[in-house]
């Protein structure tokens, strides 16, 4: 075969060749070259959009994957970032030199927030949210994920610079004792959380000692009181009275009521009772305001049932459900820890899941159906605190790199739940219930000396004989708010006994340091 | 004419410079020596090249072959050669970043790792490549003898089924006294070269008149018995081999050739749905094939078992990242157990992708595409059906075989074990994937440039021809 007898054909892009009449016997091979070549393109295609999708799309997913022995091995022999309070206070660090280095946690009172992190049981709380960023696996900047590649050191762990105060903390742990509840305190002008307990709750420090974390682990999982658990986030407790809050909100929010809203009825429904289908709602027994129908400041002031109720069916119940899930009920609240969504209704109801007018009544002062985690009813005062801005809770302010690179959290509105006027409002009339003439019966020792402070007291019925769950949720000051803070004593009986006070202890703390 | 270069052609030496290749094999070098230098230093924790033996023995081969092509005075195609030099030149970088125990083997008396292995195996690979490239001056003994081709290979494949060892759970390797080696890579080439034969032969009438059934065109009864006796085979093999990834590639390889000699996407459709309703039977019958699938769709069900190895990779895949972690920072083992199983074989493509990223994934990608272009213009300007056919079926069986591990590799199908040609450790894989890029460079020359005046001819190509007279008459005697 010599060059001059080849025929040199070429392939060409079908619509511009040339119609030509078509030649008798088998179609060139030469031309169906051209589809094959366009099937194999398209199989091509689909290996590259295989590698995107691994290496640019779910990379992150992956790479935190806890399962990921890669992330663990690496993890064991890379050095891991140390994590902060807003003080500057160690709460989690690397000890020992030599060998695979162990963790300490010198405060284990922030055990609920800071997690664990144990070669046998894995990692917990802040420790697994931020695990790639404290071995320094991945970084919150892709920028920083191509950089790394030219550095000699390709790990850059960094250390969590979080927003909790350690001292008032170890006050809510303090005050909590040994019994049962949570403590969630909030900057509600940004959401950062301050404070977060859970009580009871564990030592960090044991789950990683090598030796005996095992026993202890086992200990823990067995107890009763799920020492495991993180109530503050998770636990769903019936509010009670602290419910009103939500109910407010939505009533004014929606319009429904205002802050002149009366009930005629009132005063005899007092001694009768508010009959709603069948179904007899009460007022706690009061010695004061019987005699005329109560107006919205009064109803928080003294915590009227019945008030609430009316306004709750007066609301209905698309707005309460409407503005209960702008506050963020019925999803899983985003945030550094693991949280469970608060509930108004069980939600098979024809109601907007209310079954019915009895249960829409009964929620509007936090009974019914309703279950509400402390962190839920935290950012309920916190909205109100903040002029009707719902930010979202955040616990880590700054990642701070080994390389010197400073990631900055800042803090981001969620949702404007209600406007600012009638946020003002319930800011009002809850500082009455705090500081009024009537309201310093049921919250008058969550006052902070000296300092103008909104809140309301609840109490949450169980039915049966069981104690109630004492509740508070406020802020201070009150004009200008600091600290926003809900605080639950499981079987703590009525809101003053237990709860408020607690309340008062700690937000005097965090304002004066006393 | 100068006076040197008729000195050379005085002894039968006629120079065919080759540039452009040249060109590409000092910047396929750069790019070597550069992932070595990286791979060393970062071992070392500075400027290093560590122990460059191997690279600059297998770059010295690269270019003594490329100096080869040039004296014997071929006119090949210039960019198949340094892409396949790239190739074995990753698969040198990897296992040279691999632990290295993880093939030990000993060869003339010396006992040899993963690295150095493989370099054997390459060089080998790369004389046979240069050898058919350089001698091959002739399709006859290819063109001729298909259903002897044929025969061979089928022996080759009952020789399997009777004496294959079992590795990985697929019956594949054959051993012969001290020589072992996976027929199944051989078999691909009998393949193409029997498909290339009977099909270049029997065009016209494959193409031309059909059976009807209702809508469908079918190919003339007689004719279907090839198509039939091939997906039998292929079944066969899945079902006495278990070798899931060489029945693919056959089968798609068979029907790609099919209907480049054809054009008739209905004998396609037909293959693909025979394809599928043998699949869907072997589904219910074989719980190995059961497993592929369901691990395909979610490997999670079954992390520490079946799902095990694949679940590593993506998780090589996320290390990595777009520009990868770099060679020797990623972690292709945690303690002395390799993070992937089958990381220097079946899944050498994770481990790649890992340190070079998907940047680095998608320029091998690319250089297959490459090698799939080159083959397909080789056959686009073939001078007759058999050798187009033969260019196109030898391009197919090495992209094809890319695109099929690959494939498995990123869970874009199902996961087949099969080799990453020129890539993956393996003897048989880079003798028979070297020979099939030397068939194509052969099928690629233009033919020697026709002897200046008063010359005589080469010398390399008188011996051809002398070889072919050869032949010529064995064949006569035989027929």
């Amino acid at each position: 075969m010599t060059a001059s007898r080849v025929a040199r054909l070429r392939v060409r892009i079908p619509l511009l060749r040339p119609k030509r009449p078509r030649p008798t016997g088998p179609p060139r091979v030469a031309g169906s070259l051209l589809r094959l070549s366009l099937a194999l393109a398209i199989g091509y295609g689909a290996l590259a959009a295989g590698l995107v999708h691994w290496q640019v799309l779910e990379a992150s997913r992956l790479t935190n994957d806890p399962l990921n022995p890669l992330v663990l091995a690496a993890a064991r022999n890379a050095p891991r970032g140390s994590i902060f309070d807003s003080t500057g206070k160690v709460l989690a660090h690397n000890v020992g030199g030599s060998g695979e280095p162990l963790r300490e946690y010198p405060y284990f009172v922030a055990a609920p927030v800071v997690g664990y992190r144990s070669t046998i049981f894995g990692t917990a709380g802040l420790e697994n949210t931020y695990d790639a960023q404290l071995t320094g696996l991945v970084s919150l900047r892709p920028g920083d994920e191509l950089l790394r590649k030219f550095r000699d050191q390709p790990y850059n762990p960094s250390d969590l610079m979080t927003s909790l105060d350690v001292e008032l903390q170890r006050v809510g742990v303090d005050l909590l004792g040994d019994q049962r509840g949570a403590v969630v305190a909030i900057e509600p002008t940004t959401g950062r959380v301050l404070a977060l307990v859970s009580s009871p709750t564990f030592n960090p420090n044991r789950i990683v000692d090598p030796q005996n974390g095992r026993r202890y682990v086992a200990d823990l999982r067995e107890r009763e009181d799920s020492p495991l658990l993180n109530r503050s986030t998770q636990g769903l407790y019936v509010p009670g009275s602290v419910f009103k809050i939500v109910t407010a909100i939505a009533g004014l929010g929606s319009g429904a009521i205002a802050a002149t809203t009366k009930f005629e009825d009132q005063p005899e429904e007092y001694e009768t009772g508010f009959l709603v289908q069948g179904f007899r709602i009460r007022d706690f027994p009061r010695r004061v305001q019987l005699d005329h129908p109560l107006n919205f400041y009064e109803a928080t002031e003294v915590s009227s049932n019945i008030w609430f109720a009316h306004a709750g069916l007066e609301t209905g119940p698309d707005a309460l459900s409407d503005y209960a899930s702008r506050l963020g009920f019925g999803l899983r609240i985003p945030f550094e820890l693991p949280t469970s969504p608060s509930q108004v209704t069980g939600g098979d109801g024809p109601l907007s899941g209310f079954r019915d007018e009895v249960e829409l009544a009964n929620a509007a002062y936090g009974q019914g159906e309703v279950l509400v985690t402390p962190l839920q009813m935290a950012l309920v005062a916190s909205t109100v605190a903040n002029d009707g801005l719902l930010m979202r809770p955040k616990l880590v302010d700054e990642l701070r790199a080994t390389d010197g690179s400073v990631t900055t959290l800042g803090p981001s509105g969620w949702s404007q739940v209600i406007s600012p006027f009638d946020a003002q409002i319930i800011s009002d009339a809850m500082q009455l219930a705090v500081e009024g003439p009537f309201g310093r019966d049921l919250a008058g020792s969550a006052k902070v000396p000296g300092i103008p402070t909104a809140g309301k007291s609840g109490t949450a019925e169980l039915g049966g004989d069981a104690a109630p769950h004492s509740w508070f949720i406020g802020f201070a000051p009150a004009d200008a708010p600091q600290i926003a803070v809900a605080v639950i004593v499981e079987g703590g009986g009525a809101g003053a006994q237990r709860a408020v006070p607690m309340a008062g202890d700690l937000m005097t703390h965090y304002l004066t340091g006393n | 004419m100068t006076a040197a270069a008729r000195a050379l052609y005085a002894v039968g030496i006629r120079p065919h410079f080759r540039w452009r290749e040249l060109g590409l094999l000092v910047v396929v070098s750069a790019a070597l020596v550069a992932g070595w230098a990286s791979l060393s230093s970062f071992r070392a924790g500075e400027l290093a090249l560590g122990e460059a033996g191997l690279l600059v023995s297998y770059l010295a081969l690269a270019f003594a072959i490329h100096v080869a092509f040039v004296i014997t005075g071929r006119r090949m195609d210039q960019i198949l050669f340094p892409t396949a030099t790239m190739l074995a030149g990753i698969s040198l970088l990897l296992m040279q970043r691999l632990p290295q125990d993880l093939v030990e083997q000993s060869i003339a008396g010396r006992d040899l790792t993963l690295a150095p292995l493989q370099l054997v195996w390459i060089a080998s690979g790369f004389v046979i490549l240069a050898a058919l490239a350089i001698f091959v001056r002739s399709d006859g003994w290819l063109r001729r003898y298909k259903y002897t081709w044929a025969a061979a290979g089928i022996g080759l494949l009952l020789l399997v089924f009777l004496f294959g060892e079992v590795t990985g759970g697929a019956r594949l390797t054959l051993r012969i006294g001290p020589l072992a080696g996976q027929p199944s890579e051989l078999l691909k080439v009998i393949l193409v070269v029997f498909l290339a034969g009977y099909l270049a032969e029997n065009r016209a009438l494959l193409s031309a008149s059909s059976t009807r059934i209702g809508r469908l065109q079918l190919p003339p009864l007689p004719y279907m018995l090839p198509m039939l006796a091939m997906w039998g085979i292929a079944l066969a093999i899945v079902i006495v081999q278990r070798d899931l990834g060489a029945a693919l590639l056959y089968f798609l390889v068979f029907l790609a050739l099919l209907y480049v000699a054809t054009r008739r996407a209905s004998y396609v459709v037909l293959g693909l749905v025979m394809f599928v309703a043998g699949g869907a039977v072997l589904y219910g019958l074989f719980p190995h094939v059961q497993d592929r699938i369901n691990i395909w769709i979610d490997p999670f069900s079954d992390p520490q078992g079946a799902g095990y190895q694949i679940i590593r990779a993506m998780y090589a895949y996320g290390r990595g990242g777009i520009l990868g972690t770099g060679l020797g920072a990623g972690l292709p083992q945690v303690g002395n157990v390799p993070s992937i199983p089958a990381i220097h074989t079946d899944f050498v493509f994770a481990a790649l992708a890992e340190e070079m990223g998907m940047l680095g994934g998608l320029a091998l990608l690319g250089l297959y595409a490459l090698i799939a272009q080159r083959g397909f213009r080789i056959a686009a300007t073939a001078a007759d059906d058999f050798r187009a056919l033969l260019a196109t079926g030898l391009t197919l069986v090495v992209v094809i075989q890319a695109a099929i591990i690959c494939g498995g590799n990123l869970r874009v199908v199902p996961l087949t074990g099969i080799t990453l040609p020129l890539i993956s450790y393996g003897g048989s894989s880079i003798l028979v994937n070297g020979a099939v890029i030397g068939l194509l460079l052969a099928l690629s020359d233009r033919g020697v440039e026709p002897p200046p005046p008063g010359t005589r001819p080469n010398v390399v190509r008188r011996l051809g021809r002398r070889a072919r007279g050869l032949g010529g008459r064995v064949e006569e005697a035989l027929s």
